[in-house]
């Protein structure tokens, strides 16, 4: 019979009361995952450890402060992370966007897909985003993976302010009914 | 409150705002029910991200790190009694009674008994040290290091354990700034939010003392920035900054 594994609200819970284990169990669950998300920002290994490690010690010493109404455990793990890489991926740049081709360029995922295929979980989510139009998703991505906020994608595309946010409305409008869907 | 902020919100969760914007718009949803279920049901939605990217495994050390990193921490306030305390890098020597005095005007009424207790004393640092811990009674503390042109000056941040302290940030070596422009101290929260804690004029004393009127409770780390303005969003370079991994030695 496979062990029992505790869910993460409850791992949120032995965090608050600093129990060391449930942050091991928190890595074990999630570390992967975080530093995927922080090498694809970053593209540095280094980096996106420092990223997962902060990331991690601030999810110890905020546990307590945790909410549930601002996002599940891992949700919030994960802002965390994209919220460190994000900033160091912005201060590495001054706050000034690189060349947009530059971005594009970055570690693309079109490569690998494959590896993630094999999780249903993750297939879904990436059939979802792949199937909006080329620039909803690539505003989407260019927003959450390259840091750019949406006054420097307005310029960088050169497109109005308001389509950069109706794209982005749109966009994810149309990955929550996908999601929806397959649930 | 403030303007509903729905033309943001998918910005917002992106991360996809500029740190002023998104300071905005979060203080709005965390007072608008009506905001903050909209920007639930987006982050859920945004929150799937990061499962559209290549899983990448990390060197097996980073757990012991993070492991090891947190056991340091939590075995800090035990030490912390026992351990020769220090201003890190501050020059004992310098811990002149003129601004300890100076400290006196700026943390207020409710610490100047306190603090006038220190006139009485040398530049001992070990019994400077015992002032400040039956102040912060075991509570927390950073350490903020400076650099650039602050290089050689650092302040620490003191939460009082005690009911009805209020946190502390002890500065020494500040140099001069340019008139018109201030410090600012900043409180960071573990996603990055930035709060105004306190603004400030270096008073060319060796040590200076400066009273944060809000809670540090939520907060993870905090910064220095040299400012234009004494309101308003984060726009100076950062001048000192807090660590966010516990150092490995005592600072």
């Amino acid at each position: 019979m496979p062990e029992q594994l505790p869910p993460d609200d409850a791992l949120l819970s032995s965090l608050a009361a600093r129990d060391l284990g449930a942050l091991a169990a928190l890595y074990n669950r999630y570390g992967r995952l975080a530093y995927s998300l922080a090498y694809r920002i970053l593209g540095e290994s280094e980096a996106a450890e420092d990223v997962v490690q902060d990331a991690f010690i601030s999810a110890w010493r905020g546990a307590g402060s945790y909410r549930r109404d601002r996002g599940n455990p891992r949700a919030w793990l994960l802002s965390i992370v994209h919220h460190r890489a994000v900033d160091i991926l912005r201060r590495k740049t001054t706050f000034r966007p690189a060349p947009l081709e530059l971005a594009e360029s970055q570690p693309s995922d079109e490569d690998t897909a494959l590896a993630a295929e094999k999780n249903v979980e993750h297939r879904t989510v990436r059939e979802a985003l792949e199937a909006l139009p080329q620039a909803q998703r690539r505003t989407i991505e260019l927003a959450y993976f390259g840091g750019y906020t949406h006054v420097e994608l307005s310029a960088l595309m050169g497109v109005p302010l308001g389509t950069v946010k109706g794209r982005m409305r749109i966009g994810l409008q149309k990955m929550r009914r996908a999601l929806e869907r397959t649930r | 409150m403030t303007e509903h902020v729905q033309d943001e919100l998918e910005a917002y969760t992106l991360g996809a705002l500029d740190r002023a914007d998104a300071e905005r718009v979060a203080q709005h949803v965390g007072l608008c029910p009506f905001c903050r279920k909209d920007a639930a049901a987006l982050a859920e939605v945004v929150g799937t991200l990061p499962d559209t990217v290549t899983p990448r495994d990390p060197r097996p050390a980073l757990r012991d790190r993070i492991l090891a990193a947190v056991r340091s921490e939590s075995a800090r306030p035990a030490r912390a009694g026992s351990r020769p305390w220090s201003f890190g890098p501050m020059r004992p020597s310098r811990v002149a009674l003129a601004g300890l005095l100076a400290s006196v005007i700026v943390l207020g009424a409710a610490d100047i008994e306190a603090f006038q207790r220190m006139t009485a004393i040398t530049a001992q640092r070990d019994q400077l040290h015992g002032l400040i811990e039956s102040l912060r009674q075991g509570g927390r503390e950073w350490y903020m290091a400076g650099k650039d042109a602050f290089a050689g000056a650092g302040g620490t941040l003191y939460d009082p354990r005690a009911e009805g302290k209020q946190p502390f940030v002890l500065f020494h070596d500040l140099p001069a700034i340019a008139p018109g422009k201030v410090l600012t101290i900043w409180l960071v929260s573990p996603d990055s939010t930035w709060a105004r804690a306190a603004t400030f004029q270096p008073n060319g004393q060796d040590i200076q003392a400066v009273r944060i009127n809000m809670g540090v409770s939520g907060f993870d780390r905090c910064a220095v920035t040299l400012e234009d303005s004494p309101w308003g969003p984060r726009y100076g370079a950062v001048v000192m900054e807090s660590r966010i991994a516990p150092p490995t030695t005592a600072p």
